[in-house]
């Protein structure tokens, strides 16, 4: 746990925000697919702990990078800090992305602002990331700039077409693996649960595997509560499923163990 | 500095501040933030005979000063539990006092966890009873509502129990609690613990469904402790068990209500979620006051209300 000092606060674009806190201890250790619970009101009111992923650090400076949505009650009062407020940031959490080997190209598959929780492979891995994203509508993909300013590779697919494919994220990795005979890949994904379910069938089709990012309603954050768990594969019971804590047997789970009848 | 030493039953805790089933996981998860040995007593999220899935996603909303979770008894069940490398034999080796809270979804059952728990007492200071989880259809609440099978699950659990003390948890969700105080104290329970969480509700209106998937849950959080006091004091004047008195401490100073009302000792709940060292501050403002007020034994304060 530590007192973060906030550096900047700014505007990405529409709801989006970025948010870089001054935390050294944090900034060190966080590996990609990690979060951070941060305390957003010292009140009573909205006394909850929100968690966000850990976008990006740069240990030089000992700062820590979150994006988030205003989506709630909790980020529109996050939006309303300024530099030089302080925040208490329990963190890193969870378990994280596994970078792949170097003869293995990484493929981030996000939706959204689930890019955020990717980027730091873009740091981890040897190789380019390639970052396929997907959303509703143009103004709803976020980062896609900051990927390519690394090289990565980015593929955009929107439900209306406004950019890219019109379509689903998922239809970008059969074209993917169709230009590449012969390489491998490793692929990451985060996102709303209905698009890392279908992400989850998809790879499993193509023989593909990966690691997923699984986000859910957090209160605790330690594993003390068992508020977020996810539905695991367990084979050996009756059910086929048992549930895990997404905070701390999570969020980034193998794809093996996603459950795909949520 | 005052001593904060509790006599509470038959234990000897070394303060009265404990930490509330269901909030602080199997102890294992706060203690890379703090010595365990620190807290007058560790009391493990619910256990019974079999592993519980629990409820459905979502489980936990907030709400203005507290929240309400359905997170339904998930749990390893009584072996894993006792013999599991994250549970029990972990945990004793952090010198913790560890208070075991226990559910069953019949009388037999709460019978045969507690003897089970009993018989295998090693790490295990004493027990809770949890008949009061509104959250769980079967057990829980059915038997921590109703006057009569509250006194047969005590009873039966008395009965089974030959060396632990029994600590019965109480629901708030009752007309009078002092009834089921006076049966807790008629069937042989060492101690009583109060309250669960309050019977709640909150609603999505865009999306006009229920926040949590179970519709209703328990209700904790700074919100609750008015009535929390309120329900310590009428037991307090009710029996004479040892009260742990819980319901949204936040702070040192809501410790001290709980204390004043008549509580021996207290638990911390809710508030480990927003700052896991909360129990730490409690332990630490108590000792101011103590200081500030010259009391020299924290047991001055017991029932210490003045009308």
């Amino acid at each position: 746990m530590a007192q973060a000092i906030i550096q900047e606060n700014s505007i990405l674009h529409g709801d989006y925000r970025k948010i870089v806190f001054a935390v050294p201890e944090m900034a060190n250790t966080a590996k990609a697919g990690q979060f951070v619970h941060v305390r957003i009101d010292e009140r009573l009111d909205h006394m909850l702990r929100r968690p966000f992923s850990i976008h990006d650090t740069d240990p030089a400076k000992g700062t820590l990078t979150v994006v988030y949505k205003i989506v709630g009650a909790g980020t529109h009062i996050l939006a309303e800090k300024t530099p030089g407020e302080c925040c208490d940031l329990l963190g890193p959490l969870g378990t994280t992305f596994t970078p792949c080997a170097d003869d293995v190209v990484p493929v981030a598959v996000a939706g959204g602002y689930g890019s955020a929780a990717t980027f730091l492979l873009t740091r981890e891995c040897k190789q380019k990331v390639v970052l396929l994203i997907g959303a509703r509508t143009q103004s709803e993909l976020v980062l896609d700039d900051a990927y390519r300013a690394c090289g990565c590779d980015v593929r955009v697919a929107t439900d209306d077409g406004s950019c890219g494919v019109k379509g689903r994220v998922t239809a970008l990795i059969a074209p993917l693996l169709a230009e590449n005979p012969g390489k491998k890949f490793f692929f990451y994904g985060c996102g709303p649960l209905p698009m890392l379910l279908a992400l989850a069938k998809t790879l499993r089709e193509l023989g593909l595997d990966g690691e997923l990012s699984m986000d859910e309603i957090m209160c605790c954050g330690v594993g003390a509560c068992f508020g977020c768990v996810v539905k695991v594969n367990d084979p050996a019971s009756p059910q086929k499923w048992h549930y895990e804590r997404s905070c701390v047997d999570g969020p980034v789970f193998p794809l093996e163990k996603i459950y795909l009848e949520h | 500095m005052a001593d904060l030493t509790t006599k509470f039953a038959s234990l000897t805790l070394k303060n009265p501040v404990t930490t509330a089933s269901g909030t602080f996981g199997y102890g294992l998860e706060y203690a890379n933030f703090y010595d365990l040995q620190k807290l007058g007593a560790v009391i493990v999220k619910g256990i019974k005979s079999t592993p519980s899935d629990g409820n459905k996603m979502p489980r936990v909303c907030e709400v203005a000063g507290g929240m309400i979770n359905a997170i339904g008894l998930q749990g390893p069940g009584v072996d894993a539990f006792l013999h599991g490398d994250h549970y029990l034999p972990a945990l004793k080796k952090t010198g913790a006092t560890v208070i075991v809270n226990m559910w069953g979804t019949s009388v037999g059952e709460y019978a045969d966890v507690a003897a089970r728990f009993d018989a295998e007492n090693d790490g295990i200071a004493a027990l809770e009873v949890n008949i009061s989880c509104p959250n769980v259809k079967a057990g829980g609440a059915a038997f921590g509502t109703d006057v009569k099978l509250a006194g047969e699950v005590i009873s039966a659990v008395r009965r089974a129990v030959k060396k632990l003390p029994v600590i019965v948890k109480l629901s708030p969700n009752v007309t009078d609690i002092t009834e089921f105080a006076r049966v807790a104290e008629a069937e042989g329970a060492d101690a009583i613990s109060l309250i669960n969480t309050l019977s709640a509700m909150a609603i999505d209106i865009e999306k006009r469904r229920p926040r949590i998937a179970n519709v209703t849950g328990g209700l904790s959080g700074a919100c609750v402790k008015p009535v929390a006091v309120r329900m310590v004091y009428q037991c307090h004047k009710a029996v004479k068990l040892p009260i742990l008195g819980m319901g949204g401490i936040t702070c040192g100073a809501d410790a001290v209500e709980f204390l004043l009302a008549g509580a021996t000792a207290v638990s911390v709940g809710t508030a480990n979620f927003v700052d896991p060292y909360a129990p730490l501050k409690v332990i630490d403002f108590l000792n101011d006051y103590l200081d500030r007020h010259h009391f020299k034994s924290v047991s001055e304060i017991v029932g210490a209300l003045e009308l």
